[in-house]
């Protein structure tokens, strides 16, 4: 466990450390809408937020990992070696790979800014506030002894995170969401788009919350429910493939993996639970 | 039955259409970017590093035009489009694009008029720096197209780091510029009253336009490139507001929502969009007699899609017709020769001038 914390930890500041920046984007971008006279209201707020927490930190996710990865060695080395170390040692670090991955971005790959919030010096700032937030975290993780239960909770999270992109999809975008279903929603009968919206919706937003409850209770039911949902619509894809008919697609593929992945976490509980009553018996 | 007959009507042109055969004039062009014809056997092209240049198309002899100024290649940035005054054949005169430094040192959209006369530029003059300053050369735009009164429309790109100035009339980024040959301002232009807008802006609230014609009816069309999404084709008049980037049907390519609007008052739909983008380069609305069936309508090549897309505006409806896919080439621009041929531009370092031609 001790080993493999090191690289659970930098995914899981990376992750954390994403969350704190996509809101930086979205809410520039939503005060320079304001100040464009645009009807910004309550919902605009959550629908931007929200969609740019998933999709602009799932984009953003692998860069800061490798930011990180890098950072947090170097440092590493420089608490190791010197008489430098710490939290905010590591907090620096992370500061520093978020700004030089910015810089980096723009500078040798697309020479413009992708990232709207980092236009401007506050939005930098805040950037590499949020890289500094990000290697605090991970010393944190770190710097005491972890329980395997710290890789569950960053896997649940992980899965909640990706789901929570077509949750958001079914609620506010429905008609790209469908799109992405491979079938056109305003073609569909009314009574066909009420079944389907309702039905898609709750099925994205009840999986993300049956994750985020196992995150939190690590009770390994709230997992295997995520399992039951997930590998049920993966053989009920393939009957309705083979049985009624219906056009081949792969989906049941990812769906096994949705399903397979809680599946092996509530495994993984169950079984430490045993080996924990056992070593006491 | 109004699909139906639409459907039957795609399905007899799509069958028609298919045929056409296609003989490759030019190859080796170094990210060639824009062609002119100069007589049926002789065009002008730039090249974006800051060649221009005329082909011979019977012998494919090709001759370097000297004096052309200096550009700023990169990006997306060089020697963009060249157009031929209207008076061409009297006054042997040309307008060009071209991204350069400013006096600050920054990247801009220029343009330029010159005399070609024996192979060399000469009275070459700036017509237009649009003050538009930025980092690196991309979304410059650098379409030019006449009016009938003989003032030119330059499209001026928003500078990607620059979208929310596109809503603003004190600069030229995502702009529609409209000024006379010599650079000075036609006094009808629609924001000369206006406090703080500059004067040569004809209409705004645009992104990185690649196309814009003309019409023999004078009316104004342009597209533009979205980001993910929200490819645009719009009927352009002065002063109106085309939205970007308050509204639009893209996202960044960041993934983020950029605007979660698609419409708002004082702010024009487009006439189309693409979703997802095909990345459209060029466009011509065909008027000649070679090829029948796509008299009167709108050709507009694109780069990711790949192929030409056939417009045609029904009322308010667009029906759409994918033409020439079997190139699998990124196309970059179409011209239409004087006597009504078709020839293709591909993109890149190892660009090609194709010309198309019906079966039969």
């Amino acid at each position: 466990m001790n080993i493999a914390k090191y690289p659970f930890a930098i995914l899981s500041a990376a992750l954390f450390t994403v969350m704190l920046i996509t809101p930086i984007s979205s809410i520039s971008n939503l005060i320079w809408l304001a100040s464009a006279d645009m009807p910004v209201g309550f919902i605009t707020w959550i629908e931007v937020i929200l969609f740019d927490f998933q999709r602009l930190g799932i984009a953003l996710y692998a860069v800061v990992i490798i930011g990180f990865g890098i950072a947090f060695s170097v440092a590493g080395l420089i608490s190791k070696y010197s008489s430098y170390s710490g939290k905010y040692l590591f907090a620096v670090a992370g500061a520093v790979a978020i700004g030089m991955a910015l810089f980096l971005m723009v500078e040798l790959l697309f020479q413009t800014q992708l990232l709207g919030g980092n236009r401007s010096i506050i939005g930098k700032i805040l950037h590499c506030v949020a890289g500094f937030l990000g290697g605090y975290f991970f010393y944190s993780l770190v710097s005491v002894q972890r329980s395997y239960t710290f890789i569950i909770r960053f896997l649940g999270i992980l899965y909640a995170y990706l789901v929570l992109g077509s949750a958001l999809g079914w609620i506010f975008t429905p008609i790209s969401a469908a799109a992405d279903f491979g079938f056109v929603l305003n073609e569909l009968s009314q009574a066909a788009q009420n079944a389907l919206l309702r039905d898609f919706t709750s099925f994205f937003v009840a999986t993300f919350l049956f994750m985020v409850l196992g995150v939190i209770t690590l009770n390994p039911i709230w997992f295997f429910s995520v399992a039951i949902i997930y590998i049920g619509a993966a053989i009920f894809n393939l009957i309705a493939i083979y049985v009624h008919g219906t056009s081949y697609n792969q989906i049941f593929i990812f769906e096994f993996i949705l399903g397979g992945w809680p599946a092996i976490l509530g495994l993984t509980i169950i079984l430490n639970n045993d080996r924990t009553k056992n070593k006491f018996l | 039955m109004k699909t139906k007959v639409i459907l039957s009507i795609l399905f007899f042109s799509s069958t028609v259409l298919s045929d056409y055969k296609y003989e490759t004039i030019l190859d080796n062009l170094d990210d060639a970017w824009s062609i002119v014809f100069l007589s049926e056997d002789k065009v002008l092209y730039t090249e974006m590093p800051g060649k221009l240049k005329i082909a011979t198309l019977s012998d494919k002899s090709i001759t370097n035009i000297n004096n052309v100024p200096s550009v700023q290649y990169g990006g997306q940035g060089g020697l963009s489009e060249v157009v031929l005054d209207p008076e061409f054949k009297s006054n042997n005169m040309i307008y060009f694009s071209y991204s350069a430094k400013d006096a600050n040192g920054k990247s801009t959209l220029f343009l330029s008029s010159a005399e070609l006369k024996e192979n060399s530029l000469i009275n070459s003059k700036i017509i237009f720096e649009a003050k538009a300053p930025r980092r690196s050369p991309v979304h410059l735009a650098a379409k030019i197209a006449f009016l009938d009164d003989g003032t030119i429309l330059l499209a001026s790109g928003d500078g990607f780091d620059h979208r929310e100035q596109a809503q603003t009339l004190d600069n030229h980024f995502g702009k529609i510029i409209r000024i006379n040959k010599d650079g000075s301002i036609p006094l009808d232009n629609p924001f000369l009253d206006t406090k703080n807008a500059l004067p040569e802006i004809y209409s705004y609230g645009h992104r990185n336009m690649q196309g814009l014609v003309v019409t023999s009816s004078g009316d104004v069309y342009e597209h533009e490139h979205g980001p993910r999404g929200g490819d645009e084709m719009n009927l352009v008049e002065p002063a109106l507001n085309y939205g970007w980037p308050a509204i639009t049907y893209g996202i960044d390519y960041s993934g983020a929502i950029i605007s979660p609007f698609t419409e708002k008052n004082g702010m024009e739909q487009p006439l189309l969009h693409w979703t997802p983008s095909i990345a459209p380069s060029d466009m011509i609305y065909y008027e000649g007699d070679i090829y029948p069936e796509l008299k009167d309508t709108f050709l507009v090549t694109a780069l990711v899609s790949k192929d030409v897309k056939k417009v045609t505006f029904i009322d308010k409806n667009n029906i759409q017709e994918s033409l020439f896919s079997e190139l699998n080439s990124r196309l970059r621009n179409i011209q239409s020769s004087p006597s009504g041929v078709i020839y293709l531009l591909t993109d890149g370092p190892k660009g090609k001038l194709i010309k198309v031609l019906p079966k039969e």
